[in-house]
């Protein structure tokens, strides 16, 4: 194990939200590559890297990623642009078939634009306060002051709604895998991972260095990004609830069983009965539990709910599936003003959750988690059964709990892709090894 | 008077390709076959070794828990090698994993056989498998939207359902 070189890779990696959190992504569309390459040059001292990611000096940072039409617009030699793994070099929009991103969550409705329609270089900003996060905005547009053909195509503002959840109603960002060599110690339940399921330049859980296109220093300490904008369907999530149980508490208790946690963030499987928010207060507890022993067919933890489906934990262990080789790194934040509480009708307003999936091998790891556990159901016998939030609901609109025994349906798209881009996001070394050796025509 | 081609064809199948390919898929069923080459000598270690990769079988494909049939077939005067495969629902995604599970058995049999196979978990392995990946020309699936994991909740169903019949009667 090779500690990991912090001070090449780009903050997002291994930061831990700020709690509070300001962020914004600034999408930037290049016509003229000359101009991308100044602003790249402007931004490189600028760049956020994950050196003291655990006290941090500043508690703010500003990253900076590509998609392949991007880099292909940069200039980049094409041996090395077709060396990017396939999701990457064909873009989310043209994977959505396979992704389950069909019907409303085509991309033809898509309000972010992804690459190939305008996002060819993002600026990911993160901040502990609105100032904070103002001054990473000003760099960005300073690199890009006075630069002809660099359009700045979208802004989407997250931050954490006054509620302190996410839309729903959860706590989120709970769980994440150890990575080796961050530094620190794991915390209980906290899954040991390869760094080089994470960062390229490290070995991966297939005993791989994981490595990327062309020259190593470009892709060292880089990462891919799957990024996904999530619209929110929140007044649907409540009417489901309140119409399929009777009282207040028996509306937590299923919400919690399609969460698998309470909204809290206690993990059913720590607390099956009740919400204890001194659990989920505590990072020593409220990640530390296993399946497979004390709940194999999902009697607690519902088989089909959404933490037990995006990480299945022990539970597929003796099956095909090998979890070490499907983890993924989420730093999610929420946008959009808040629904007020009891309201039942959608009031139009925009509100969802921007995710950011960093995964060394967007084919293994995002997409096989979206593919195979967020958009079906054979893994845990289900058929074609999807996730309750996050599935596509034209396959299957249904969802199981065993205790009480029931199936429940007429779920409806309580989360609609709104956005998606899979992002290379270099390291320090890659921004310069770009710097220095594309040409443009 | 006999059905025509049109009247034949109207019982056709939904058959389209597996996402990023290799192999063909009907509903859930997907299929894949590979062809290698044999080294010199291959086909003689291939016989000493197959009887106990057969013995094996039920045990590494069940671990697996996705396929339906599978086969290994020599051919050609010992030249070229065969390895086809019906299972459940995507191929590339499930590759890595399928590699990984049924590796050590596949290594019982293949080093020395096929020419450029090392070890399961060598990457040149990996690629060469990748690489030598067939789809079918034409495919057929019975009962193709029932996976074996549907099946055996369905068996598991029927001896139920016979139990409570029996008390019964």
């Amino acid at each position: 194990m090779s500690a990991l070189e912090l001070s090449d890779i780009q903050g997002t990696v291994l930061r831990g939200r700020p709690m509070p959190y300001y962020g914004t992504y600034l999408v930037f569309t290049v016509q003229n590559p000359r101009s991308a390459l100044t602003l790249l040059e402007r931004l490189l001292p600028k760049v956020t890297t994950a050196a003291d990611w655990e006290a941090p000096a500043e508690n703010a940072w500003i990253n900076v990623a590509f998609s392949h039409a991007g880099l292909s617009k940069l200039g980049l030699p094409e041996d090395v642009l077709s060396g990017f793994p396939r999701e990457v070099r064909q873009g989310m929009a043209a994977r959505s078939a396979f992704l389950g991103d069909v019907g409303s969550s085509a991309p033809e409705n898509w309000d972010m634009p992804h690459a190939g329609n305008g996002l060819d270089i993002g600026l990911l900003i993160m901040a502990g306060s609105i100032a904070l996060r103002d001054d990473k905005i000003a760099i960005g547009h300073a690199a890009v002051s006075g630069l002809p053909g660099i359009v700045a195509a979208h802004r989407l503002d997250v931050g954490l709604p006054p509620t302190m959840r996410e839309h729903f109603g959860f706590v989120d960002g709970i769980s994440r895998p150890y990575i080796e060599g961050q530094g620190g110690t794991p915390l209980p339940g906290q899954p040991i991972a390869k760094a080089g399921e994470f960062v390229l330049g490290y070995e991966n859980e297939l005993g791989e260095i994981a490595s990327g296109p062309g020259p190593q220093e470009l892709w060292r300490n880089g990462t891919y990004i799957a990024l996904r904008k999530l619209h929110q369907d929140v007044a649907a999530f409540r009417r489901f609830l309140r119409d399929n149980a009777n009282s207040p508490e028996g509306q937590e208790l299923l919400a919690a069983q399609m969460m698998g946690r309470w909204r809290s963030g206690c993990p059913l499987a720590k607390s099956p009965e009740r919400d204890d928010p001194a659990m989920a207060n505590d990072p020593l507890r409220n990640n530390d539990f296993l399946y497979l022993k004390e709940d194999p067919d999902g009697r607690v933890t519902p088989a089909g709910s959404h933490i037990r489906r995006a990480n299945p934990r022990d539970a597929l262990d003796g099956t095909v599936v090998d979890m070490k080789l499907h983890r993924l790194l989420r730093r999610g934040s929420a946008y959009g003003g808040v629904l007020p509480e009891g309201v039942m009708e959608d009031d139009g307003a925009d509100r969802g959750l921007v995710i950011a999936l960093i995964n060394a091998n967007p084919g293994r790891q995002f997409e096989f988690v979206q593919s195979q556990w967020m958009n079906d159901g054979d893994f845990i016998s289900e058929g074609d059964r999807t996730d309750p939030f996050a599935g596509r609901k034209d396959k299957a609109d249904d969802f199981v709990t065993l205790k009480p025994r029931k199936r429940y349906r007429g779920l409806s798209q309580f989360a609609t892709t709104r956005g998606g881009e899979h992002l290379f996001l270099p390291g320090i070394g890659g921004l310069k090894w770009i710097l220095g050796n594309v040409k443009p025509a | 008077m006999a059905p025509t081609p049109a009247e034949k064809a109207a019982l056709a199948q939904n058959v389209t390709n597996q996402p990023d390919g290799p192999g063909k898929r009907i509903g859930k069923r997907g299929e894949v076959h590979v062809i290698g080459n044999v080294l010199p000598g291959g086909g003689k270690l291939f016989r000493e070794r197959i009887a106990q990769f057969q013995a094996e079988a039920g045990y590494w494909e069940t671990h697996v828990g996705t396929v339906h049939d599978f086969r290994v077939l020599m051919f050609d005067n010992d030249t070229r090698i065969l390895i086809s495969a019906i299972y459940d629902g995507d191929f590339l995604p499930y590759l890595a994993d399928v590699i990984n599970q049924a590796g050590p058995w596949f290594d019982m049999l293949m080093p020395g056989v096929w020419e450029g196979y090392t070890s399961a978990s060598d990457t040149a392995t990996r690629k060469l498998i990748g690489r030598q990946a067939y789809t079918a020309d034409a495919f057929y699936a019975g009962y193709p939207d029932l996976t074996t994991k549907d099946i055996a909740k369905m068996r598991k169903l029927r001896d139920a359902v016979n139990a409570m019949l029996d008390s019964a009667s």
